[in-house]
C-alpha cells in the first residue's frame, strides 16, 4: 500500500546510524566480534584440548600462547565470545522486554495499576543487586539460563522505571488523546503509536543493559559462580587467576580476554553515543560549527560576526 | 534572514510584524547578539546612536546589553528564574551593572515597582506565585531597571489573555510617556500594532517586505502579503462583515438536541501532602448542541473550556453531571469506557497540529487507522476514500499528501490532516479545541472556512472552543461565554456581540475591538 517504507522511522534511523562516524565505528566493532563468535570456532583449535606445554608465551603455533592447562588461548578467547555475547544480548533483550512491558503498562494506565506496578519496580530497585546476584547464582544450578535469569531479575527494574516515566510523558500528548478519541484500542496505542517514538530510548537501554550484562556475567564467572566447565570470557579469567597468571607473569592468558571485553563494551558505548547524536542532531551541528569560529573563550553567549567579504 | 534594514527614530514605537518563521525574533537576537552558533552574523551593521553593535568587543557588548537596550520576552514564566525570588532577580541587574549597595538597590526597586504598579509586599514572591500579568510587569520592571533608551518587546503579550494584554499595553504606553524610551515591538498580531505603533515593518521569510507609517499600512499597504494580513481576521466589535464565512440557509436546527450537557462539574485534585486542594475547573455547566449547529465556547485561559472539550470527548471522567448524546446519558450507559459507537459519533480536533499527529506515521496511517477500527470502509476502497477526504479539506493532490510525514507539512496542512481524520469517521459532532490558535494569522481564516463549509455539506454539529471572540462571532451560531469554569452568558452570536449583558462579556468584546487603545493613547502621546 501507499506507505513509504523508505522514509519510515526504522529506515531513517538506520541511515542516521550509518552516517554517524561514532555509531558506525561502534557497530563495526560489535559486528566484528559477533562474526568472530559465530564463525571463529570453526577455524581454531579445540579450546578444551591439551595441545602443548602449559603456559607457553605467544608463538607461531599458538598466537596467543597457551593456558595453565595447555589449551590454546586464541581458541578459548574466540569460543568464549559465543556464550558471553549470547548471554549479554539475551539479557539485554529480556531486560528491555520486561521493562517495556511493566514500565509501559504502569505509565500508560496510571492510577491503581501504576500504584501496584511502581511498588513492584521500587521493591526490585531497592534490593541490593550484587549480593542477590551472588546468592542466586551460587544457589541455582550453574548454566547460561541461570545467568540470564539472575541478570534479568536484578537488572530490569531500572529500565522499567525509565520507560515508565517516558510513557507517562507521552500519555498526556495530543497524538495519544487523538488516537483514543478515534477509538483505537489501548494495546495498539502503546505498541503502534507510542513505542516507535521510544525507539531511541529502547535501543540505548538495550545497549546499556547488554553492557551491564556482559560485565556482571564476567564478574560472576570470575568469582566461580558460573559453570566453570563452560568456556566463556568470565571462566577464562577465572582459570587464569586460578593458575596464578599474575604471579607467573603469563599475561597472555588474561589480556586477550580482557581486551575483548573492553573492546565490545567500547563498541557498544560508541553506538550509544551515536544514537544520542542521531536523535539529537544539535550535538553534532554545534561541534561542526565550532571549528569555523574564532577560538575565544569570551565568545560564549555573544553571536560571532563572520563577514563574508573580509 | 537576509538584508534586513530599518531605522527607528528616538522615542517612537516601531513595530515588527511577521508570522512564525519570518525571522522577527532572529532580528532581535541579532541586535542583542544573543544568538548562539551555528548562527553567525555574516554582514551588515546595527547602529545604536551611531555606534555599531557588530564591531564591538565582547566586553563592550556585555556593557551595552541592558544599559543601552533591554528586552521584554514573550513568556514571563520562562524569562524569570523559577527558583529565585523576584527581589533577587531585580537586584541582580542592579548589582552587576550599577554596583549599588543593598539599600540603594532596594530604593531603586521600590521606584520600579511603583512604576509598574506592583505592590512592594510582593517583593519576596516567587514567579509561580504571581499571575501572568504580574509576571509580565516584573519583567518590564527588570527591563526598566537601568533606564535604557531602547526597549525591545518580543511578543510581550502573546501568552496573556486579551484583557490582561490590554492592561499591560496601557502600562507600557503610560511609562513611555513618563520616561520617553524608544520601543521596538515585535508581534505576529498586526491588528495590535495598528493600534499604537508609529511605524512598522512587515517581515516574510527573513526579509522585510514593507516598511511604512501605521496609517499607510493600515489602509492596505503595498505588498500583497500585507493586504492578506490586514484582511485576515475580522474583529469582535463593530458591524458584521458580510459573507466572510459561508452560512447555512436557515438557523433552524430542529427540536431535538444532539448533545445535551447538564450541570457538568469537574474537580481536579491538586497535590498537597496532607490536605489535597481541589480545583473546580468546570462548575455547573449546561448547554445543548443541535444537529448541524455550531456552538462557540469562549473563554480565557483557565476558564475550563478545554476541560469541557476533554470531558465531552471522554478523555477524562466528569465529577458529576450528565452528557446526553441523542437523549441517552452516556455517563450511565457506558460508565467506564466510551463505546466504539460514541467514539465514531463524537470526534475532536486538537489545538496543536504539531502534537496531535504522530511524527513516526504517515498521513495515510493517521487516516486509515480509525477507518479500519470502525470498519467503515472496506479495505479495497480505503486508499481511494482517504484520497477523497484529503482533497475535500483542500489537500490536493491527495495521493501526494497521503504519503507525507507530519514534519514534511506546514502547520496549516497538518491541521487539515487532523480535520480530515475527524471527518473520515463521519461524526455527528466535532469538538474543535482552539483549532486555529496555533496557526499563523493568514491561514486561520482558511481553516475556519473549511469548518463552516463542512457543517453545511455534512450537517455535522461543531462545538467550537476558542479564546478569540472574533472568530466565534463569525463561525458560531450561538456563543457561550465562560469565566473561571462557570457559564456567564449565552446567546445568539450577533445578538451577544451587539448587546452583551454581563460585565465580563463587555470587557472581552471591548478588548477585542479596534480602537480600544485610542482613548488612552490620546492622553499618552
Amino acid at each position: 500500500m501507499a506507505t513509504r517504507f523508505n522514509d519510515s522511522v526504522l529506515v531513517r534511523w538506520v541511515k542516521g546510524i550509518l552516517g554517524n562516524r561514532k555509531a558506525l565505528t561502534g557497530s563495526l566493532l560489535v559486528i566484528l566480534f559477533v562474526a568472530i563468535a559465530l564463525i571463529g570456532p570453526y577455524f581454531t583449535y579445540d579450546p578444551t584440548a591439551f595441545l602443548g606445554t602449559p603456559i607457553s608465551p605467544p608463538s607461531f603455533d599458538h598466537w596467543f600462547g597457551t593456558t595453565g592447562q595447555g589449551q590454546d588461548v586464541l581458541a578459548q578467547t574466540i569460543s568464549g565470545a559465543r556464550q558471553t555475547l549470547l548471554i549479554g544480548f539475551c539479557t539485554g533483550f529480556f531486560v528491555i522486554l520486561i521493562g517495556a512491558l511493566i514500565g509501559g503498562i504502569s505509565g500508560y494506565y496510571g492510577g491503581r495499576v501504576d500504584d501496584i506496578l511502581s511498588m513492584l519496580i521500587n521493591v526490585f530497585l531497592v534490593m541490593p543487586g550484587l549480593p542477590l546476584m551472588v546468592i542466586l547464582a551460587s544457589w541455582l544450578p550453574p548454566g547460561p539460563l541461570t545467568l540470564i535469569g539472575v541478570l534479568v531479575l536484578t537488572g530490569w527494574a531500572w529500565n522499567a522505571r525509565v520507560i515508565r516515566s517516558q510513557m507517562m510523558s507521552y500519555r498526556g500528548r495530543d497524538f495519544v488523546s487523538a488516537a483514543i478519541v478515534s477509538g483505537e484500542r489501548n494495546i495498539r496505542i502503546i505498541l503502534i503509536e507510542i513505542m516507535p517514538r521510544m525507539l531511541s530510548l529502547l535501543a540505548s537501554s538495550f545497549i546499556g543493559a547488554s553492557i551491564y550484562a556482559i560485565g556482571a556475567q564476567v564478574g560472576l564467572e570470575f568469582l566461580g559462580l558460573g559453570d566453570v566447565s563452560a568456556i566463556t570470557w568470565g571462566t577464562n579469567l577465572y582459570w587464569a587467576s586460578n593458575d596464578l597468571a599474575l604471579l607467573t607473569g603469563s599475561w597472555w592468558t588474561f589480556v586477550p580476554t580482557g581486551l575483548s571485553i573492553a573492546l565490545v563494551s567500547f563498541g557498544l558505548t560508541l553506538v550509544n553515543f551515536g544514537i544520542d547524536e542521531v536523535t539529537n542532531p544539535r550535538l553534532i551541528s554545534e561541534r561542526k560549527w565550532r571549528k569555523h569560529l574564532p577560538k575565544s573563550r569570551l565568545n560564549n553567549g555573544i553571536t560571532p560576526v563572520v563577514r563574508n567579504n573580509d | 534572514m537576509r538584508d534586513v534594514s530599518f531605522d527607528i527614530q528616538r522615542g517612537e514605537i516601531f513595530g515588527l510584524v511577521g508570522e512564525s518563521g519570518s525571522g522577527k525574533s532572529t532580528v532581535v537576537q541579532a541586535i542583542l547578539r544573543t544568538l548562539t552558533p551555528p548562527a553567525i552574523i555574516t554582514g551588515g551593521e546595527i547602529l545604536l546612536s551611531g555606534k555599531d553593535i557588530l564591531s564591538m568587543s565582547h566586553r563592550e557588548v556585555l556593557q551595552f546589553r541592558w544599559q543601552e537596550i533591554s528586552i521584554v520576552m514573550q513568556s514571563a514564566l520562562n524569562a524569570l528564574n523559577p527558583v529565585l525570588s523576584i527581589h533577587k532577580q531585580i537586584s541582580d541587574v542592579l548589582y552587576t551593572h550599577r554596583g549599588l549597595s543593598k539599600d540603594q538597590a532596594d530604593k531603586r526597586i521600590r521606584e520600579l515597582f511603583d512604576l509598574v504598579d506592583i505592590s512592594y509586599d510582593r517583593l519576596d514572591s516567587f514567579p509561580h506565585e504571581l499571575s501572568g500579568g504580574m509576571r509580565q510587569r516584573v519583567v518590564l520592571a527588570i527591563a526598566l531597571a537601568l533606564m535604557p533608551p531602547v526597549i525591545i518587546m518580543d511578543e510581550p503579550t502573546t501568552a496573556l489573555d486579551v484583557i490582561v494584554e490590554r492592561d499591560i499595553l496601557f502600562k507600557v504606553l503610560e511609562l513611555r510617556k513618563k520616561l520617553g524610551f524608544t520601543i521596538l515591538f515585535i508581534t505576529h498580531d498586526l491588528n495590535l500594532l495598528l493600534e499604537f505603533a508609529d511605524r512598522l515593518a512587515v517581515m516574510l521569510n527573513g526579509q522585510v517586505i514593507e516598511t511604512g507609517d501605521v496609517a499607510q499600512i493600515g489602509s492596505g499597504g503595498q505588498h500583497a502579503y500585507t493586504k492578506k494580513l490586514i484582511g485576515a481576521l475580522p474583529s469582535a466589535g463593530g458591524k458584521r462583515k458580510k459573507d466572510l464565512l459561508p452560512q447555512p440557509k436557515s438557523l433552524n436546527f430542529g427540536e431535538k438536541p444532539l448533545l445535551e450537557v447538564q450541570s457538568l462539574n469537574k474537580d481536579f485534585v491538586l497535590s498537597g501532602f496532607l490536605r489535597p486542594k481541589l480545583l473546580h475547573a468546570v462548575k455547573d455547566v449546561s448547554f445543548e448542541v443541535f444537529p448541524g449547529e455550531i456552538v462557540g465556547l469562549v473563554g480565557e485561559s483557565g476558564s475550563g473550556k478545554s476541560t469541557i472539550a476533554r470531558l465531552i470527548a471522554r478523555l477524562i471522567p466528569p465529577t458529576s453531571g450528565a452528557i446526553r448524546l441523542d437523549g441517552v446519558n452516556i455517563l450511565k450507559s457506558e460508565r467506564t469506557t466510551a463505546s466504539l459507537e460514541y467514539r465514531q459519533k463524537v470526534q475532536m480536533i486538537f489545538q496543536d497540529p504539531f502534537g496531535s499527529l504522530n511524527s513516526v506515521h504517515t498521513v495515510f496511517h493517521h487516516l486509515a487507522r480509525p477507518l479500519i477500527r470502525h470498519r467503515l470502509v472496506p479495505k479495497s476502497d480505503l486508499y481511494k476514500y482517504i484520497i477523497d477526504i484529503l482533497e475535500s479539506v483542500e489537500l490536493s493532490p491527495g495521493a501526494l499528501f497521503a504519503d507525507k510525514f507530519p514534519h514534511e507539512m506546514s502547520g496549516g496542512e497538518r491541521q487539515r490532516v487532523a480535520i480530515a481524520r475527524v471527518l473520515s469517521l463521519q461524526p455527528e459532532i466535532i469538538v474543535a479545541d482552539e483549532p486555529t490558535s496555533m496557526l499563523d494569522v493568514s491561514i486561520r481564516l482558511d481553516i475556519l472556512k473549511i469548518l463552516a463549509n463542512l457543517r453545511i455539506k455534512k450537517n455535522v454539529a461543531i462545538l467550537f472552543i476558542t479564546h478569540d471572540l472574533a472568530s466565534a462571532r463569525y463561525l458560531a451560531d450561538r456563543i457561550i461565554v465562560l469565566q473561571k469554569g462557570s457559564q456567564v452568558e449565552h446567546g445568539y452570536s450577533e445578538a451577544l456581540i451587539q448587546a452583551p449583558q454581563h460585565m465580563y462579556t463587555k470587557q472581552l468584546i471591548a478588548a477585542a475591538s479596534p480602537g480600544w487603545l485610542s482613548s488612552k493613547i490620546s492622553d499618552c502621546k
